[in-house]
């Protein structure tokens, strides 16, 4: 699963980026980079300091906000084209 | 406020766009001497029934993406658990009849399969009409979006 080491990282450090709930954190492997206000503030630091290496960027949420479709359609991930 | 008018065709409000690197992407592959990707020609449905914009996932397969987050998301196709949708970071450029284009540098797009089956290759979501003006004129058969 892509991001898999990156969204450990992130289950596990929820309880303390509560405080930053609604911000965007930068996650690179176990590190905890930093929060921002913005996606774009965010993509924009994880490329500049990690360059093409994988890292993952999500909106801190207590309890995760599900996105919904109505139209017919398959959630993808590359796991799934394995 | 610019905008652009289009006909509703049979499949709903269908807009030619394109899907291309990030703008910070596009830096990284500079700096790391990496040819930047043609964006990718797609159409897309304005879809006030996705909450996030969605994408097929062969978009960023031809961008030599990889994912940058993740989300989860419900579907009739899901039930109502939800499952996961890896998340890309790209630039979408949607050019209306009218000067100057839709341009959003760095937007996060959800990858879903099945789109292609239904004739398009993304679904244009709330996150991104939240910040536009959509007015559809059912009774001319045209829509406006507004930006």
């Amino acid at each position: 699963m892509a991001l898999e080491k990156e969204l450990a990282t992130y289950r596990r450090k929820l309880p303390e980026l509560k405080s930053s709930e609604g911000r965007f954190v930068l996650i690179h492997g176990d590190d905890v980079a930093d929060t921002y206000s913005s996606y774009d503030d965010a993509i924009k630091e994880g490329y500049g300091k990690f360059g093409l290496e994988p890292f993952l960027v999500k909106q801190i949420q207590s309890v995760e906000q599900v996105q919904f479709v109505t139209r017919f359609v398959a959630p993808h991930t590359l796991a799934d084209a394995l | 406020m610019p905008h652009f008018t289009l006909q509703v065709t049979p499949a709903g409000p269908i807009v030619d766009a394109f899907v291309g690197v990030s703008a910070a992407r596009q830096a990284a592959l500079q700096a790391a001497g990496q040819q930047v990707p043609m964006p990718v020609r797609i159409r897309a449905l304005v879809d006030t029934g996705a909450s996030a914009t969605c994408i097929d996932p062969s978009v960023p397969v031809a961008l030599g993406l990889t994912p940058t987050g993740n989300i989860s998301m419900t579907t009739p196709s899901t039930g109502t658990t939800p499952h996961s949708a890896d998340v890309y970071d790209v630039a979408l450029l949607i050019p209306g009849p009218t000067f100057p284009p839709l341009t959003l540098p760095t937007i996060p797009v959800a990858a879903v399969d099945l789109l292609q089956a239904q004739g398009f290759h993304a679904l244009i979501g709330r996150d991104i009409l939240g910040a536009c003006v959509f007015h559809y004129n059912g009774a001319v058969g045209t829509f406006t979006l507004a930006f």
